[in-house]
């Protein structure tokens, strides 16, 4: 039997539990330890630990009004809810509330694709819409449109995008809060609202122009604890003429500075219009006891020291990935220019991955090695056991400070965080920049979690290091995994945590009694908010 | 053993990231294998559950829910990876290619996962729909 939320009555649930199922029917209430057990995370870092956060119960509504009708209930109740749309916000929390005992709002069963307007180049769309299906929609019907996939693509367009998630297309489309053009929202009192042009009934540009009458409000529903966005509305790209994916290549450590800034300078113009990656072959190379020791030297080791090393290595140092989208001309001409900019590099290397006309035949798609990067959604990043006999890997952290654009930035970064891997024992992963958005680089790592709490433990102190460490050298995270919210604001904490109060006093003034996504983003109802120092 | 293991993974989780992120070498495309994936995926978001004979239901399911990973085509399939690693041909790592499945070994992988594979709702695959999937991996 699942246990009752803290603060409310064995009772009180039960009648909770009945008045929900009156809602939803039966079949979508779940409330068996074995049912409530399949929203665990998966990667939870606090696995099988008293700490790690479980629902009491959930329920998946197929509606707006049964949303209107579940809040209602948990108003009278007090009982703590949280929504998710397709529970695949892995590495950040899953489909497991951030308090323990809240109910979740399953709303996959909410994944109907509502609008999509090839002329507009839009759509509006429910929370369980993952990124496969709307794929498979626009194929099926022959919509010469591209989304902007996140990597993997199990999860939903509004659920990325409400996390701030980001992909790989073009320009205005890869940052996917961005790219949203307004919502529709079931406040925590139950009000249902509609953001932007949306709030004119009669407005034929809801999903065209974002900011409709008075103060922007679409912000605060990200990251956040303030109503649970029902409908969603995202631009979508014009398929291309073509496409050509390149690489760029450098032989020195220090290249990398010049290397990103005529990349940035490019970004900027939209000669390049997509994701670009910048890693280095040399430093994520195997492991290797000479690699492991520059790497784990803290800034020690001199850039002489590096390219010795990487001369010993035959590969580049660093590599650049990006893609051009648009007619061969047009990007024949991008490319040419890119690479005069760059010509000044000595050693620079230029490289065509592959080419692509538009549209592709299925067979086509299906041969696309680097698929997100023309907006087809893949689970290829997941290889659990990628080698014979290894053992599989069973979930991770995405550890992701953002820094500015700048070669220099880089490397002090891998020097960083290669000496935090270091001291905890560990050998220090890969080091990239990838400028999802336009004029920052995030670092990703991913920090492994276990099945025990031996290692979690490690993983946790390791992760806290890294957060800290960076945060210190000016390069906070964007996301953070639900059980390190609270870390991931006290680095947010200008002015004796001003912005948290804020968020904090906005809690109060739309969510009264205090009941959806209790803890999200370390945003407490003030019956469980801590003592602040 | 922990730290090493703990480097160990440190390390796979490097070297499919730096893939993703276009680090190492792009494999060349490997020829295909039918069925197609995306063909099959020819369905909009409405509901599989009352679709079709039981066989044919459990087909549309596993291309709705299990293809992705488990593709008879290597390419776009890190789960028959994963399990071509693990069984390294002693059993096909197509989980449509398996004739030693049970009924129970499937459900209870889609509920509880494993490694990588995260467990699977019921709002995502019903009951129903895991009894069609179950039936169409151990027909023989």
């Amino acid at each position: 039997m699942p246990t009752p939320p803290a603060g409310v009555s064995e009772a009180d649930f039960q009648t909770a539990l009945r008045e929900l199922e009156s809602v939803v029917g039966r079949d979508w209430l779940f409330k068996s330890d074995e049912d409530v057990a399949l929203y665990k995370d998966s990667y939870s870092p606090l696995w099988g630990e008293a700490e790690e956060r479980v629902a009491s119960a959930a329920v998946a509504p197929n509606s707006v009004e049964q949303i209107q009708g579940i809040v209602k209930i948990a108003n009278q109740r007090g009982l703590p809810l949280y929504p998710i749309s397709t529970g695949r916000n892995l590495t950040y929390g899953g489909s497991a509330p951030p308090y323990s005992g809240s109910v979740v709002v399953d709303l996959k069963r909410m994944n109907r694709i509502l609008d999509v307007s090839e002329r507009d180049k839009t759509c509006l769309v429910e929370p369980g819409v993952s990124y496969f299906d709307m794929y498979r929609h626009l194929r099926t019907n022959k919509i010469r449109l591209w989304i902007d996939t996140a990597d993997p693509g199990w999860g939903s367009l509004m659920g990325n995008a409400l996390d701030r998630g980001g992909g790989y297309t073009g320009g205005d489309h890869r940052d996917h809060f961005d790219a949203h053009c307004g919502m529709e929202v079931v406040l925590p009192t139950g009000e249902l609202v509609r953001t932007g042009m949306g709030a004119n009934p009669k407005a034929k540009t809801w999903q065209l122009f974002k900011y409709g009458m008075g103060p922007w409000v679409d912000g605060i529903f990200s990251q956040s604890s303030f109503g649970i966005v029902t409908k969603m509305g995202f631009w979508l790209m014009e398929e291309p003429e073509a496409a050509l994916q390149v690489t760029v290549s450098v032989p020195k450590r220090r290249d990398v500075v010049p290397l990103v800034d005529t990349l940035h300078s490019l970004l900027s113009s939209h000669t390049i219009p997509s994701q670009t990656n910048v890693a280095s072959p040399i430093m994520n190379g195997a492991a290797d006891p000479n690699l492991v020791k520059l790497r784990s030297s803290g800034g020690t080791a001199s850039d002489a020291d590096w390219d010795r090393y990487a001369a010993t290595q035959n590969r580049p140092f660093w590599t650049a990935a990006f893609i051009y989208y648009g007619p061969p001309k047009v990007i024949a001409a991008q490319w040419e220019h890119t690479k005069d900019r760059l010509a000044g590099i000595a050693g620079v290397q230029f490289g065509e991955t592959a080419s692509y006309t538009f549209p592709l035949s299925d067979e086509q798609a299906d041969a696309v090695p680097d698929k997100p990067r023309l907006g087809i959604p893949s689970l290829n990043l997941f290889s659990s056991r990628d080698a014979p006999g290894a053992t599989p890997l069973e979930g991770h952290l995405d550890f992701s400070p953002m820094i500015a654009p700048r070669g220099e930035e880089l490397i002090a970064l891998s020097d960083v965080t290669g000496k935090v891997y270091a001291d905890m024992g560990v050998t220090p992963p890969f080091v990239a920049g990838q400028m999802f958005h336009p004029r920052t680089m995030i670092c990703f790592h991913a920090v492994p979690t276990f099945r025990n709490a031996t290692d979690n433990r490690r993983t946790r102190a390791l992760f806290e290091t890294l957060v800290r460490s960076c945060a210190d050298r000016g390069w906070p995270i964007y996301r953070i995994h639900a059980a390190f919210q609270p870390l991931g604001m006290q680095m947010f904490g200008f002015n004796n945590g001003a912005l948290h109060r804020l968020h904090e006093t906005l809690k109060d003034a739309v969510d009264p009694n205090g009941i959806v996504s209790v803890g999200r983003y370390d945003i407490w109802p003030k019956r469980l908010r801590r003592p602040r120092a | 053993m922990r730290r090493r293991s703990m480097n160990d993974q440190t390390r796979r989780i490097a070297a499919l990231l730096a893939l993703a992120a276009g680090v190492a070498p792009l494999t060349a495309a490997r020829a295909q294998d039918a069925p197609f994936p995306i063909a099959a995926w020819s369905r909009t978001t409405a509901s599989i559950e009352d679709r079709g004979q039981p066989a044919e239901r459990g087909a549309a399911v596993f291309n709705n829910w299990c293809n992705a990973c488990h593709s008879r085509n290597p390419m776009n399939a890190p789960g028959t990876t994963s399990l071509q690693n693990k069984y390294q041909g002693g059993v096909p790592a197509a989980l449509e290619d398996r004739k030693d499945l049970t009924i129970e070994f499937v459900k209870f992988y889609v509920r509880d996962g494993v490694a990588m594979m995260p467990r699977f709702r019921k709002t995502e695959v019903s009951d129903a729909d895991l009894d069609a999937v179950a039936a169409y991996l151990t027909r023989r």
